[in-house]
């Protein structure tokens, strides 16, 4: 695995500056919180990671993967993968078809991808639930899933956009936990971005403290 | 180019308007001042003027009257699957349907004879194509409160409605009155647009005017048409002369209906400003009121279908004595066949032409909005006001009389409804999920067919529905696109009606009803098919 680098990374509404200029280098293994309030242009810069800014923003700077430059490339060429508040499982597939979606090409055959898909299941936990329709399970099922989906498209990265705000706080700390521990694990380097004190110190890595509108 | 579909959707839907509108300027001086001198003029722009302001006011009444009363009693979804069949039904085939429910030997008095009524003859009565326009005025309430209705639903989707609704109530107003000064506003400055298309069409219609109102003189839009159909050049030049009349006519409608507008606006705030509460409950009759006219609509369908099947049958008798086709099946196939190969073809291209567009304008919902403002502009001009200069310049492309240039003027009418389905549910498509497919490692159109399209598929289907709908409707798009050379269910109904050929107007009317409640009933049972065991698919 390779580190993540953000050189001189600035977003912008218009002429006003959001965020930045920020340099941050996301070693493997590690996980760098970005701890800001909301509107703070957090979001706006992951998106821009991905290569999927919204219209009416811009952002100046360069992305690395290791020595892999990814400022230009679009988002499926990135190798970034990224979670978000909402767990956005594709409502019209069911949970095998949605990490089906994930599982990376290179695991080739019908037989050893569901081998993969349902050994992934096993490991959070969550053993045959592959024909369950992603509605019908709870908040911290459909998080796990997500975040199954993500690690099985074999990602260089991952980015985490408040991923766990939506989840009650027992769930939360559960999801939170293992989603550090799989991360470290693939010794993904990990950039998370968040409002909250607490993911920060589960994060237990390097923080980056931003104010609004601005750093 | 990014915004090479918007480019593309907007020039189909609005090049025929620019050389339609263009093609005014070659009216004639001389030709002018003898439409307005002809005879029976006055007559006939009095007739289109008034029975299409009353026939606005009573649809707009009515409509936000319903929307106000579903929505205190919890019956919204229900009438808006009452309203989508109505919309469906095309105007030509409901004025057909009215003349053979309510003139005097019509259904209606044949219900009613001879035990009621002691006729044994029908009565000498004038009730549909009655000089004051009245039954004109009654066709164009059921079609145009049924299009209100859903405009004001789709519009009720953009104001927090309940919010407001209940502070209103919180200061002791009743649920009526409380709808009408704190909802009712906003929806009306949400439907300008369908209100003002709604007072265009009825000024200058030809399809309902045609079945429905009076003869001598005929509404305006009927004597340009008349004057256009009778084969005659120097009648031509008079018809060129009197879509300018016509244009001038509607665009001053159109002022006065926004001066109207404004003062109503004004007058309703003083009202609401008295702090005045009150039930309103005369209010309520707008709700039998409409199922009156939503019931004669329904009627004038199963008339239609009935004449279809059985023919005519001696008065009182409600049934012919000998059941069969009393129309040559042969008629009727040929015509059939070109409207349901105009019904898909302007569905497929519609829909293709949209998805397009609105991809690039996912997430920019103020020019989405623009754009369909833009496509509404066909639908707020006089038909005939357009369509004759576009039809000038088809023929000098050498297109005019081909199928694809009566495909073009489908479009026209279609892209409205499709852009408004479409476009909004590609807009409230979380942008994320492709996004999240995109980083998952799908290429831009990997992710389009295997989550956007997918996630679109049930707005498609009911999109697709209403463009099928439109173009089995349209008249006059396909009479002037087609040069008179392509014949559908829609040009033949109305060459029936206009020589009084009752019998076969209502065979080809009937299938003309049939096109849209089929391509309705098909979207609806599919769309319900489809993702049937995912609950978070989007309906």
């Amino acid at each position: 695995m390779n580190a993540l680098r953000l050189e001189a990374a600035v977003v912008q509404a218009g002429l006003r500056r959001l965020l930045g200029p920020l340099d941050i280098t996301v070693p493997p293994g590690e996980v760098v919180s970005i701890l800001g309030p909301s509107g703070a242009g957090k979001s706006s810069l992951l998106a821009w990671l991905c290569g999927a800014l919204p219209p009416g923003l811009s952002a100046m700077g360069r992305v690395f993967l290791g020595e892999r430059e990814l400022t230009t490339l679009p988002p499926e060429r990135r190798g970034l993968g990224i979670l978000f508040q909402d767990d956005l499982l594709f409502p019209h597939l069911d949970v095998a078809g949605n990490l089906a979606f994930g599982l990376a090409a290179a695991v080739r055959g019908r037989a050893a991808r569901r081998a993969a898909i349902a050994a992934a299941l096993d490991s959070v936990g969550l053993p045959g639930i592959e024909a369950r329709d992603p509605a019908t399970l709870s908040g911290g099922e459909r998080a796990r899933v997500a975040l199954l989906r993500v690690l099985l498209s074999a990602p260089g990265a991952l980015l985490l956009d408040e991923p766990f705000g939506r989840l009650d706080p027992a769930t939360r700390v559960a999801v939170r936990t293992l989603t550090f521990r799989l991360a470290r694990e693939r010794g993904l380097p990990t950039l998370l971005v968040t409002h909250d004190a607490d993911d920060v110190a589960a994060a237990a890595g390097p923080v980056l403290r931003i104010g609004a509108g601005g750093s | 180019m990014r915004n090479a579909g918007v480019i593309v959707l907007l020039a189909v839907a609005l090049l025929p308007v620019a050389a339609g509108l263009a093609g005014l300027a070659g009216v004639d001086g001389n030709a002018l001042r003898e439409v307005l001198v002809a005879p029976g003029v006055r007559g006939a722009l009095a007739i289109s003027v008034t029975s299409g302001i009353l026939a606005t006011l009573v649809a707009v009444v009515l409509a936000h009257l319903l929307v106000a009363a579903a929505a205190g009693a919890g019956w919204l979804a229900r009438l808006r699957a009452g309203m989508l069949p109505l919309l469906a039904l095309p105007h030509l085939a409901l004025g057909i349907g009215l003349v053979l429910v309510l003139a005097p030997s019509g259904l209606l008095l044949r219900l009613l004879s001879p035990w009621a009524t002691g006729f044994t003859q029908p009565p000498g009565w004038v009730t549909v194509q009655d000089p004051a326009g009245l039954s004109l005025v009654a066709g164009l309430a059921i079609k145009e409160t049924a299009f209100l209705v859903l405009a004001l639903l789709a519009a009720l989707a953009q104001v927090p409605a309940a919010g407001l609704l209940r502070s209103a109530q919180a200061l002791g107003y009743p649920p009526r009155h409380a709808w009408l000064v704190a909802v009712a506003p906003l929806l009306a400055r949400q439907t300008r647009l369908p209100v003002a298309a709604v007072l265009t069409y009825g000024v200058t219609n030809v399809d309902l005017a045609l079945a429905l109102g009076p003869r001598t003189p005929p509404p305006f839009a009927v004597l340009v048409w008349q004057w256009f159909t009778s084969g005659d050049l120097a009648a031509r030049e008079l018809a060129l002369a009197g879509t300018l009349v016509l244009f001038a006519v509607t665009l001053a409608v159109l002022a006065a209906g926004a001066a109207f507008y404004r003062a109503a606006s004004h007058a309703w705030r003083a009202w609401a400003a008295t702090g005045q509460r009150s039930h309103l409950s005369g209010l309520a009759l707008a709700t039998p009121v409409a199922a009156l006219l939503a019931l004669l609509g329904f009627a004038a369908v199963a008339a239609l279908l009935l004449r279809a099947v059985t023919g005519p049958a001696p008065f009182p008798a409600v049934v012919a004595p000998r059941i069969g086709m009393a129309v040559d099946p042969a008629l009727l196939a040929a015509p059939l066949a070109t409207t349901l190969a105009l019904a898909l073809a302007t569905a497929g291209v519609a829909l293709m032409l949209t998805l397009w567009a609105a991809e690039a304008l996912a997430a920019r919902s103020s020019a989405r909005a623009q754009v369909a403002a833009l496509l509404f502009v066909p639908l707020l001009l006089p038909q005939l006001a357009f369509l004759f200069g576009w039809q000038v310049l088809l023929a000098r492309l050498r297109i005019d009389g081909l199928f694809v240039a009566v495909l073009w003027s489908h479009l026209v009418f279609a892209l409205p409804y499709v852009w408004g389905v479409l476009a909004e549910a590609r807009g409230g498509l979380d942008p994320r999920l492709p996004l999240v497919a995109r980083t998952l490692g799908a290429g831009r159109g990997t992710a389009w067919w295997r989550v956007t399209a997918p996630l679109l598929l049930r707005s498609t289907l009911v999109a697709g529905a209403l463009a099928m709908a439109v173009s089995a409707a349209v008249y006059l798009p396909t009479l002037f696109a087609g040069a008179g050379r392509v014949a559908t269910l829609a040009t033949e109904a109305a060459a029936a009606i206009a020589s009084g050929n009752l019998q076969e107007a209502a065979a080809h009317a009937a299938l003309q009803v049939v096109v849209p409640l089929t391509a309705f009933t098909a979207a609806a049972v599919a769309s319900r098919c489809v993702f049937r065991d995912r609950r978070g698919v989007p309906g």
